[in-house]
């Protein structure tokens, strides 16, 4: 559907694309492909996710490989604007235009005549339910509303490829899942949607495929699940107190899900390589041995220790 | 010219807040002239207009409008993120900075050349042969060619306001008064030049230090040099700090 595809070029492709900036690395040797659908870049800050979508905006020259989108490379040709809706991180939107005149003047300057233009930008405002605060001006709106703005004119032309980064910051859970579902049936038509997050739920419940960066790296791509599962059989370390460490520890050892336990300092840590199948086991094996649990802690969840797990694999 | 980008250009420049400190800028000018022509010696009348025109106006107001018109018009927006909203369009680049130039000049010129030719009439009691007239109008050229600078100052580097004050305050204010050769490249000098072909009064009311020729040929170098300059800079924008 996208006018990439009808040409038989790829919306969106990067080919052994690094950039970087004086001696650091932003990101280092990424290939992709998209072509239709929800694709997230999931990554903690500093990844080099914005790096990526501004590569794609046409916003940043790759200091190696190529950026193209339809086909055309993406620096320095504003005429792939046409194509593409952009809705940039930074919060600020000029704050003396009412939020319809935003979306209007986006209308305008991708070329609609002016009646084309504000209907253009009423359907925008609607598709994004701003059309309560759209006659006020954007310097009063909330977070949430100025990032609904901002989408408004990133949609008003209709473009077949959207990039956006972090889309979801400062909007209210209802706002969110409304965003959510506006992507899904967006992506649905045939739209070609990037968007980064550094959350991990964000990614799950909207993106049909994810591209994990780190460190500047695609440290994993593919279906979410297939993600989902890697991040979940990752190796778990847990912590435990109970009523006997000493045998709790060697009643855990005999258990085939456990990978190594250790009473260090007289603190019982267990490793795992199945998380689900430990997590119902212990239990079990503590109450066989007479031993009482008091507490059972994860000791590195973070999504860093989850995205540098990946980055080893 | 792009209609829509020159609105939002305007709208953005118009701030209350700048506007009216720039009126007051302006005020100050026609100040002096009222209170020359209630107390002053009117036998001096000229000679007082080339002087309040020349050093308060061309020399002062002009440079300070431009500085903040001809920075503000890309410098600003590019510096909150906002300039991404323009460019992220089908449209050539050389439209938008010809556009915003245009207005930033046309701003600048505005708040500029009217508080000098109230003041002007004010004080000289007339058009003084031509001198009221023809600093306005070599005003109007001069705040063009500031804006033009600024503007492709501000595109090179994110202090454009700073340099700009220091062009202005150390180039043209202690540089050009001390050596001869730094007055080709003063935008104040260039004007002042032009202001001097225009009115018709004598060398003894006043005369400018650089001759009209070499004012039109840099004064015109400047500004094809500096929009030049502005459009490449533009057409090759990037985000700058990363942050994810």
């Amino acid at each position: 559907m996208s006018d990439g595809q009808a040409r038989g070029d790829v919306a969106v492709e990067l080919a052994n694309v690094s950039r970087w900036y004086g001696n650091v690395v932003a990101v280092n040797d990424i290939s992709f492909r998209l072509d239709g659908g929800i694709t997230g870049l999931l990554g903690p800050n500093g990844a080099g996710k914005s790096t990526i979508l501004h590569m794609v905006g046409g916003f940043l020259a790759p200091s190696s490989g190529s950026v193209t989108v339809g086909g055309a490379p993406a620096w320095h040709r504003p005429a792939m604007y046409r194509r593409i809706g952009l809705v940039p991180e930074r919060e600020a939107v000029y704050p003396f235009l009412t939020g319809r005149e935003f979306a209007e003047a986006n209308a305008r300057l991708q070329g609609m005549p002016p009646d084309e233009a504000a209907a253009a930008a009423a359907r925008a405002i609607a598709l994004v339910e701003l059309e309560d605060a759209a006659d006020r001006p954007i310097g009063g709106y909330s977070k949430g509303m100025r990032q609904r703005a901002k989408v408004a004119g990133a949609l008003v032309h209709d473009p077949p490829i959207l990039l956006l980064d972090e889309p979801f910051n400062g909007m209210d859970p209802r706002q969110r899942l409304h965003m959510m579902d506006l992507l899904r049936g967006m992506a649905a038509e045939g739209r070609t949607i990037l968007f980064s997050s550094h959350i991990l739920e964000e990614v799950e419940r909207v993106a049909e495929r994810v591209l994990v960066i780190v460190a500047g790296r695609l440290a994993a791509s593919g279906d979410f699940r297939e993600i989902r599962r890697l991040m979940t059989d990752r190796p778990h370390t847990f912590t435990i107190r109970s009523s006997d460490d000493r045998a709790l520890a060697s009643a855990l050892l005999t258990d085939p899900t456990i990978a190594g336990a250790a009473l260090d300092g007289g603190l019982l840590t267990v490793r795992t390589s199945d998380f689900g199948a430990f997590s119902r086991s212990v239990p079990g094996i503590a109450r066989r041995a007479g031993i009482s649990l008091h507490e059972l802690l994860p000791t590195d969840e973070s999504l860093e220790s989850v995205f540098s797990y990946l980055v080893r694999r | 010219m792009n209609g829509v980008v020159a609105r939002i250009t305007l709208r953005q420049l118009l701030s209350r807040r700048r506007t009216l400190l720039l009126l007051l800028l302006g005020g100050v000018l026609v100040l002096v002239a009222v209170v020359f022509r209630l107390a002053g010696d009117q036998l001096r009348a000229l000679p007082f207009t080339a002087g309040l025109l020349g050093t308060l106006g061309i020399g002062t107001l002009m440079p300070l409008v431009a500085l903040l018109f001809g920075t503000g018009a890309i410098g600003a927006e590019i510096e909150d993120g906002t300039a991404l909203f323009l460019l992220a369009k089908p449209l050539r680049r050389r439209t938008v900075v010809l556009t915003k130039l245009a207005v930033a000049a046309a701003c600048s010129a505005a708040l500029t050349c009217g508080p000098m030719l109230l003041a002007g009439l004010i004080s000289a009691g007339g058009l003084g042969d031509g001198l009221v007239l023809g600093m306005t109008a070599a005003a109007a050229i001069g705040s063009l060619l500031y804006c033009a600078v600024f503007v492709a100052l501000s595109l090179v580097t994110g202090r454009a306001l700073v340099f700009g004050l220091a062009y202005v305050l150390i180039w043209e204010g202690l540089l050009a008064g001390l050596f001869a050769g730094t007055r080709t490249f003063s935008i104040r000098q260039q004007t002042l030049a032009i202001a001097d072909a225009i009115a018709s009064v004598r060398r003894t009311v006043f005369d400018a230090q650089l001759d009209l020729t070499t004012a039109i040929v840099v004064g015109v170098l400047v500004l094809v040099v500096a929009t030049l300059l502005a459009i490449r800079r533009l057409a090759s924008y990037e985000i700058s700090g990363e942050t994810g």
